[in-house]
C-alpha cells in the first residue's frame, strides 16, 4: 500500500490520489489495482419516490364526483340557470392547480403554470358564458390573465435562476407589482378604448421603483445589508 | 376471534416520540433527514439471503425500530409498522440519504450489505448511537448463528425470543429529569466552516484507521484520554482553519459533543438518550498552542461531563417540553418555531460535530469474526463536517462525513495525528 507524500497518511490500494489533498499516487513499487474491491459501494443510490397516487386518486374522485352531481342536479331538477357551470369550473380549477404537488410531480415548472393560467382563462369563459356582457372576457380577462401568467413565468424564472435571499425576492416582487398595476391600467384604457395613458398605476410603480431602489442599495453596500439584518432578524 | 383481537391490540402499539426525538422531524427536508449510519464489517463476504432472514427474525424483538412517524394534532408519535419490510439492500455510495417519512413503506431504517459490510442506517428520531448499536449486533449475532455459529446473549446482542423489556422502550429524559434550576440554553455564536456545496445528497466520507494502543500511547504521553485528545485535534484543526481563512472577526471553536446519558443514569433504553455539551476553544483571547488546547479540553470534560450538570441539561429540555402553553400549540406552529430555533441559534453554536462510542464490546463468540466497527453521524445540517470514532479490539476508527466538497478539516486533522507519531490507514467514497 501506498503512502501520500503530502499527508503522510496509507492510501487504500485502489486510491489514485488522496482523498485528503488529492495527491496522485505515484509508487512504481507498488502497481495501484484501480479494479480492486473499493473500500466503499461504487453505486449512488436514490431517494425513494413518495407516492401520491392515494391522494391524487381522492382528490380526483371528489372534484370529480361534485362537479358531475352538481351537473345532474343542474339539469334534472334545479334547471332555471347553469348555476352548475360555476362549481364543474371550480373543480376543474382546483385540480388543475393540484397537478404538479399530486398527480404529475415530474411535470415542469412552466407547464404547470401555464396550464393554471389557462384553467383561469376557461372560469372566466364559464363566467362570461352565464354573463357575456359586452365582450369583457375577450377585450379584458385574456389579456390580464396573460399579463399575470407572464410575470408569474419570469417571477418564477427568477427565483430559479439567480442566488435568492429575502430582498432580492422582494425586489423581483415588487418590480413585478409595479409592472402588473401599469399592465391592468394600460388594459382597462384600452378595453374601454380610450387613449392610452397611466394615472393611479404610475403612483404604485413610482412606489415600487423607490423601493426597489432601496432594496438594492442595501443588497449592494454589506454594511447596511448587515445592520438591516441585526436590526430585523426574527 | 382470537387472531381479530391480536390485530386490533397490535394496531393500538404507539410511542410518543422521545424528548430529542421531537426536533429531528422538524428538520426534515426534501434533502436532509437526521440519519445515522452504524458498519460492522466482518470477515467473510455478506450472504443477502441469510441476512434478509436475520432482520426478519430480530425486528420484532425491538418494537422501537418497526414503526412509521405520524403527525398528530400536537406532536408527532411512532406507530407499530405491519406493512412488509424492511429489506437489505445493496449499498450505495452516497451513505445516510434522505429518508422521506412515507418511502420505503414508511420504515425509518434501511440495512445494507456491501462485501464484508452490513449497514444500518436509522433516523434519529428512532434511537441514538447506543440503540441502533443494539440493533446492529443482535441482527449481525442472529446472522452468524443462521450460518451455523454459537453467540451468546452478552453485549450489545439482546436475546430475541425474549419479550422486549419495558424499559428499552421508555423516555429516559423524563425518569432522570430532577434538577431544581433549568441552567440557560443558548450559548455564543461559533465559527463555522466555509465550503463548497456536494451537489444534490452527496456525503463525503473519509474514514481513518489506527492503531487502539499507538493512539493511547500518544493520549497518555498528553496526561489525556483518547476522547479528549481527539476532540483537541478536531479543535486544533478547525482553529487552523479559521486562521488560514483570515476572517475579519475571528469566533469561538466549539464541539458539538453528544454524551451518552446511559454511564450517568442507568436506564436500558434503546431510544434517544443523549444531551450536548460543547467544548470550546476563544481564539479572540489569544492563540493557543495543542497542549493548551488539550489542557482545556480535558477540564472542559472533567467538570461539565458530570450527571449534575447533564441533570440540568435534560431538566430545561423536559420543563420546555411539559410546558403547558407549549404543549397546547398545534404541531405545524410547534414545527415552525422548532425549526427557526434551531436554525438561527442551535446550529450556529457548533463548528464541527464529534461523537465517540468509545470500546464497543461484543460478545466474546463474536468477535472473531469481526474486523471493525464504523460509526457515521450522517449528513450535516449546514455545510460543514462531522466526525464519529469507534474501537473494536486494536482498530480505532475516525468516520467524517460532510457535505462540503473541501477536505481541509479532514486534513488538518489527520497530519496532526500523522506529526504525533500515529499510523493512520485512510479509506473514502470520494474517489
Amino acid at each position: 500500500m501506498s503512502y501520500c507524500v503530502h499527508c503522510g497518511v496509507e492510501l487504500h490500494e485502489t486510491s489514485k490520489s488522496c482523498p485528503l489533498c488529492n495527491t496522485p499516487v505515484v509508487n512504481p513499487r507498488i502497481p495501484l489495482i484501480p479494479d480492486g474491491k473499493k473500500p466503499f459501494a461504487e453505486k449512488k443510490g436514490q431517494v425513494d419516490r413518495v407516492r401520491h397516487s392515494d391522494m391524487a386518486i381522492l382528490l380526483s374522485v371528489v372534484l370529480g364526483s361534485t362537479g358531475l352531481s352538481c351537473g345532474i342536479l343542474n339539469f334534472f331538477i334545479f334547471h332555471d340557470s347553469f348555476w352548475s357551470f360555476y362549481i364543474i369550473g371550480a373543480c376543474i380549477l382546483l385540480w388543475v392547480f393540484c397537478i404538479p404537488f399530486l398527480i404529475y410531480t415530474k411535470l415542469p415548472w412552466f407547464l404547470s403554470i401555464i396550464f393554471d393560467g389557462m384553467a383561469l382563462v376557461l372560469y372566466c369563459g364559464i363566467i362570461s358564458f352565464s354573463h357575456p356582457g359586452n365582450g369583457w372576457f375577450i377585450g379584458l380577462a385574456i389579456p390580464i390573465i396573460v399579463l399575470i401568467t407572464g410575470l408569474f413565468l419570469i417571477f418564477v424564472f427568477l427565483l430559479i435562476t439567480f442566488r435568492t435571499s429575502i430582498l432580492s425576492t422582494s425586489i423581483y416582487l415588487f418590480l413585478e407589482i409595479g409592472f402588473l398595476c401599469t399592465g391592468i391600467e394600460i388594459l382597462i384604457h384600452k378595453y374601454f378604448e380610450e387613449k392610452i395613458y397611466v394615472t393611479w398605476s404610475a403612483i404604485v410603480f413610482i412606489c415600487c421603483s423607490i423601493i426597489v431602489i432601496s432594496l438594492f442599495t442595501i443588497i449592494r453596500r454589506s454594511r447596511l445589508r448587515e445592520a438591516v439584518r441585526r436590526r430585523m432578524h426574527i | 376471534m382470537e387472531k381479530k383481537t391480536t390485530i386490533k391490540q397490535e394496531k393500538k402499539l404507539w410511542f410518543k416520540l422521545d424528548l430529542s426525538a421531537n426536533v429531528y422531524p422538524t428538520l426534515q427536508r426534501k434533502n436532509f433527514s437526521s440519519v445515522f449510519r452504524l458498519s460492522v464489517l466482518l470477515k467473510s463476504e455478506i450472504d443477502p439471503l441469510l441476512l434478509q432472514q436475520a432482520v426478519d427474525e430480530t425486528l420484532p424483538r425491538f418494537p422501537t425500530f418497526q414503526v412509521a412517524i405520524r403527525k398528530g394534532l400536537f406532536w408527532r408519535y411512532l406507530e407499530k409498522n405491519t406493512r412488509p419490510g424492511p429489506y437489505v439492500q445493496p449499498d450505495i455510495s452516497n451513505p445516510c440519504m434522505p429518508m422521506p417519512f412515507r418511502a420505503n413503506n414508511r420504515y425509518l431504517i434501511r440495512i445494507y450489505y456491501y462485501d464484508r459490510r452490513i449497514s444500518l442506517e436509522a433516523h434519529h428520531s428512532l434511537a441514538d448511537g447506543s440503540g441502533g448499536m443494539f440493533l446492529l449486533q443482535t441482527i449481525t449475532a442472529v446472522y452468524l448463528r443462521l450460518k451455523g455459529h454459537f453467540i451468546s446473549n452478552t453485549a450489545y446482542v439482546l436475546n430475541i425470543h425474549e419479550a422486549p423489556d419495558k424499559e428499552e422502550l421508555e423516555d429516559a429524559y423524563v425518569r432522570y429529569a430532577s434538577s431544581k434550576v433549568c441552567p440557560k440554553r443558548t450559548q455564543e455564536r461559533a465559527y463555522r466552516v466555509r465550503g463548497t456545496s456536494e451537489p444534490f445528497y452527496t456525503l463525503n466520507i473519509i474514514c481513518g484507521v489506527l492503531s487502539v494502543k499507538e493512539i493511547t500511547q500518544v493520549s497518555k504521553s498528553y496526561g489525556a484520554s483518547i476522547t479528549e485528545y481527539l476532540n483537541a485535534v478536531l479543535l486544533y484543526a478547525l482553529l487552523e482553519k479559521q486562521k488560514m481563512e483570515h476572517p475579519y472577526k475571528l469566533r469561538p471553536v466549539k464541539l458539538a459533543l453528544p454524551v451518552n446519558l446511559r454511564r450517568f443514569f442507568p436506564s436500558k433504553t434503546l431510544r434517544n438518550f443523549i444531551s450536548m455539551v460543547y467544548p470550546t476553544i476563544d481564539p479572540r483571547l489569544g492563540p493557543y498552542s495543542f497542549e493548551e488546547i488539550l489542557s482545556q479540553v480535558h477540564y472542559y470534560m472533567r467538570y461539565y461531563i458530570t450527571d449534575k450538570f447533564l441533570n440540568g441539561d435534560i431538566t430545561t429540555n423536559v420543563k420546555t417540553q411539559q410546558h403547558p402553553l407549549i404543549r397546547i400549540v398545534p404541531l405545524f406552529i410547534k414545527d415552525m418555531i422548532v425549526k427557526q430555533f434551531y436554525t438561527r441559534i442551535q446550529d450556529k453554536q457548533s463548528s464541527a460535530g464529534l461523537t465517540n462510542m468509545g470500546a464497543l464490546p461484543v460478545p466474546k463468540e463474536m468477535a472473531p469474526f469481526i474486523e471493525r466497527f464504523d460509526i457515521y453521524m450522517g449528513q450535516p445540517f449546514s455545510a460543514r463536517t462531522n466526525c464519529a470514532i469507534g474501537s473494536f479490539e486494536d482498530v480505532l476508527t475516525i468516520n467524517f462525513a460532510s457535505s462540503i466538497i473541501e477536505a481541509d478539516i479532514e486534513q488538518l486533522f489527520f497530519k496532526k495525528l500523522v506529526k504525533d507519531g500515529i499510523h493512520v490507514h485512510i479509506e473514502s467514497n470520494r474517489i
